[in-house]
């Protein structure tokens, strides 16, 4: 009886599984905070396609948690949208599909974003290949800087300035306020719009082979300054200094006079907030020039999934010109360098703004990423929050340089 | 006779094994579940605990390195004087409010059956939901606290509660005492309701005013159930983690991380599952002793009714 019953699932988990193969449904996930054009090419492939792509948002907080513990449990995706940094880590554990072969392949292979495939590469095998650009840019309410009587068209161009601006926005109102962060302990958000400011001014939070902590320079001090006058002027919302990220987009609220946010913020405010009129500019060092901070996701593929002809031919759609304008208008930028220029044609001219931040930006590069900046509970997280929200900003300092040494030096 | 009288012990014996044997077979489905579900997880966690074992990748043997580094992991300790910290203030609070609303709820009075249903019903929540709701009800904006301090008048600006660490501290605390002193309610309802009437009747006859009745009579023949609200209370408030997770990701600058928080923290964020694995069975150790602490204090067991 048993064996009968036996034989009888297996039967009808075969039919099944035949019937599935004629069109797959591909299981992806995605971080939030990533804006909309990922959702927005899934549709796109989903309405002319036979497979299917279902795609599962998961907190940008927790996905490499997350993903790792699916792994380990055997209930990973099969494929996935990953902030960039962390391929290498995914890729030395030989959790990924190696897609080298096929990658090559490709005609347009050689201009896909340098970056991206350098980090999608381990030992010369490619695990990793571009998904999403971003880059961080500094934006400004249009709207509120000619209520407060400032010039709408006229960038800032010094964190000086950005302070001056920010006090005459915030006469405005009671709810208006001249600046924003998310301050509550988020580390990808303070990397993503913060270190730009030492950046801009030569400085670093990591040597360059990332093997020391350099977080107590003078510019980094500066930077804290700028920051903690503006939040002692009351500036600031209140809301920030508990924000860890969920409120990032407090510009689109409309009573944000200035923030520092991503390229794909300006995808989702030209789409989804016609009403809010802002410029956008590099984001100034401290001591003087510009940077921006170069993240995005790549595509990886859990090691050992049946989809595999599925998810390659997602991957091509995204790369095609279609897929490209879809990302795009949702505010990543192209990840083929060879057309780059014709999928902007037409679009909002902002973005070129996030294109031109690619050429001062920065992405450090360090195994551990999650442990030293982005986890909530790292010391480059608390380190934001104490430093501009505490009392003794010199035992921030302290502290944050010497737990992330030694969470580098535990790790070698 | 005698072949009878030789008989006699051997057939009770074999009775006494097979009640023995129907015994165990009784409580096998039980001892079954306790095996599966806490005995072998344990001994594999003890296993894991010897290994540097990563969540993803191969695992290695490193004896007793694990727990060596323990005793001179700064952030360990802190999560454990955080969590011992917690501990007593909301161990206190707890009592402190459940205490009273016991002896509110015991009596038979008017409308008494609806008081301790709107008392119970926070511990139907789950605790996550809670902290949710208590993130809503803090913030700063579109929170209800913080605009209706300012709506009252009392103060100027509507506060940031989860900013600083002793508003956030204070707030975890009132939400936590709200949803679980109605559960330590109930524990201490049913010991007041067990002590008979006539006792307290011929105390009163003796004199003895409402003070010394609740000193010398009530709170004595309440020892078992507040050794069993204490330690249910104590042993949660150990294991807290849901509400520092929710409602301040481990507080202003990490002031709020408890050692599950820190146990978690280290097996899935920093995926050193082997560490995390040696934490679990030091927490483990802390309970256990704890809660004998807490037996031989209140003199448990050794008396039988």
């Amino acid at each position: 009886m048993i064996k009968r019953l036996l034989a009888a699932t297996i039967v009808a988990t075969l039919c099944l599984m035949s019937g599935a193969s004629a069109t797959e449904t591909i299981n992806m996930w995605v971080r939030t905070g990533v804006g909309d054009s990922f959702k927005k090419v899934v549709e796109a492939y989903n309405a002319s396609h036979e497979n299917k792509v279902a795609a599962t948002e998961v907190p940008f907080s927790e996905l490499v948690q997350k993903y790792a513990t699916a792994i380990a449990g055997g209930q990973a995706p099969d494929a996935l949208s990953m902030d960039l940094i962390y391929t290498p880590a995914f890729a030395a554990a030989g959790q990924l599909e190696d897609l080298t072969d096929w990658a090559k392949q490709l005609p347009y292979f050689n201009s896909l974003s340098p970056s991206h495939v350098r980090l999608g590469t381990y030992q010369d095998r490619v695990y990793g290949l571009p998904l999403s650009v971003e880059t961080s840019v500094f934006a400004w309410n249009k709207d509120l800087y000619k209520k407060a009587g400032l010039d709408p068209e006229k960038a800032p161009a010094s964190w000086g300035e950005i302070e001056a601006n920010a006090e005459k926005i915030r006469k405005i109102g009671d709810d208006t306020y001249g600046f924003y962060f998310s301050g509550g302990s988020c580390g990808g958000c303070m990397i993503f719009t913060f270190t730009p400011l030492v950046w801009g001014s030569g400085a670093d939070i990591l040597s360059a082979d990332g093997k020391t902590a350099t977080l107590d320079t003078p510019h980094m001090r500066k930077a804290v300054d700028a920051y903690r006058s503006m939040v002692k002027k009351d500036l600031v919302p209140a809301s920030a200094a508990s924000d860890n990220g969920v409120n990032f987009l407090s510009f689109t609220s409309g009573k944000i006079g200035q923030q520092s946010l991503g390229a794909f913020a300006i995808g989702t405010l030209v789409t989804e907030h016609p009403e809010i009129n802002f410029g956008v500019t590099l984001i100034p060092g401290i001591d003087g020039g510009t940077s921006s901070f170069a993240g995005g996701d790549n595509f990886v593929v859990t090691k050992g999934t049946k989809k595999l002809d599925a998810v390659k031919e997602f991957l091509e759609f995204v790369y095609s010109m279609e897929g490209q304008k879809v990302m795009a208008q949702y505010g990543s930028l192209p990840t083929r360098g060879d057309i780059a220029d014709k999928v902007l044609e037409g679009l909002d001219p902002r973005m070129q703004v996030g294109l031109q931040a690619i050429g001062v930006a920065k992405t450090p590069y360090t195994l551990q990423f999650n442990d030293l900046i982005n986890s909530a509970n790292g010391p480059w997280a608390t380190f934001t929050n104490a430093a501009i929200y505490g009392d003794d900003v010199d035992a921030a300092f302290q502290n944050a340089q010497s737990e992330m040494q030694s969470i580098i030096d535990n790790a070698q | 006779m005698t072949g009878s009288g030789q008989k006699q012990p051997l057939s009770s014996r074999r009775r006494r094994e097979n009640t023995q044997w129907r015994g165990l077979l009784y409580i096998a489905p039980a001892m079954l579940l306790v095996i599966v579900f806490f005995v072998v997880p344990v001994i594999f966690t003890g296993w894991m605990s010897l290994h540097n074992w990563p969540l993803m990748g191969t695992s290695r043997w490193i004896g007793i390195s694990n727990y060596t580094r323990m005793f001179n992991d700064v952030r360990f300790m802190s999560a454990l004087r955080f969590t011992a910290y917690y501990t007593v203030i909301v161990t206190i609070a707890i009592f402190a409010v459940a205490f009273p609303l016991a002896i509110f709820v015991e009596k038979q009075r008017r409308f008494v059956g609806a008081y301790r249903t709107v008392i119970f019903l926070p511990v139907v929540i789950g605790l996550a939901t809670a902290s949710l709701l208590w993130v809503w009800l803090a913030n700063v904006d579109s929170g209800f606290i913080g605009p209706a301090l300012k709506a009252l008048g009392l103060v100027e600006r509507s506060p940031n509660l989860l900013a600083s660490f002793d508003s956030a501290f204070l707030t975890i605390i009132i939400m936590v005492v709200w949803k679980i002193a109605g559960f330590t309610m109930i524990i201490l309802l049913t010991g007041l309701q067990a002590i008979p009437a006539e006792l307290t009747e011929a105390a009163r006859i003796d004199g003895a005013g409402r003070w010394q009745r609740f000193r010398h009579l009530t709170l004595p023949l309440m020892r078992r159930t507040i050794a069993l609200a204490l330690i249910i209370s104590v042993t949660g408030s150990i294991l807290a983690f849901d509400q520092f997770y929710i409602m301040t990701s481990g507080g202003p600058q990490n002031r709020m991380i408890s050692v599950v928080y820190y146990i978690f923290n280290q097996s899935f964020v920093s995926f050193n599952l082997g560490y995390g694995a040696a934490l679990s069975i030091a927490l483990l150790v802390i309970l256990v002793l704890i809660s004998i602490v807490q037996l031989r204090l209140l003199r448990i067991g050794e008396e039988r009714p």
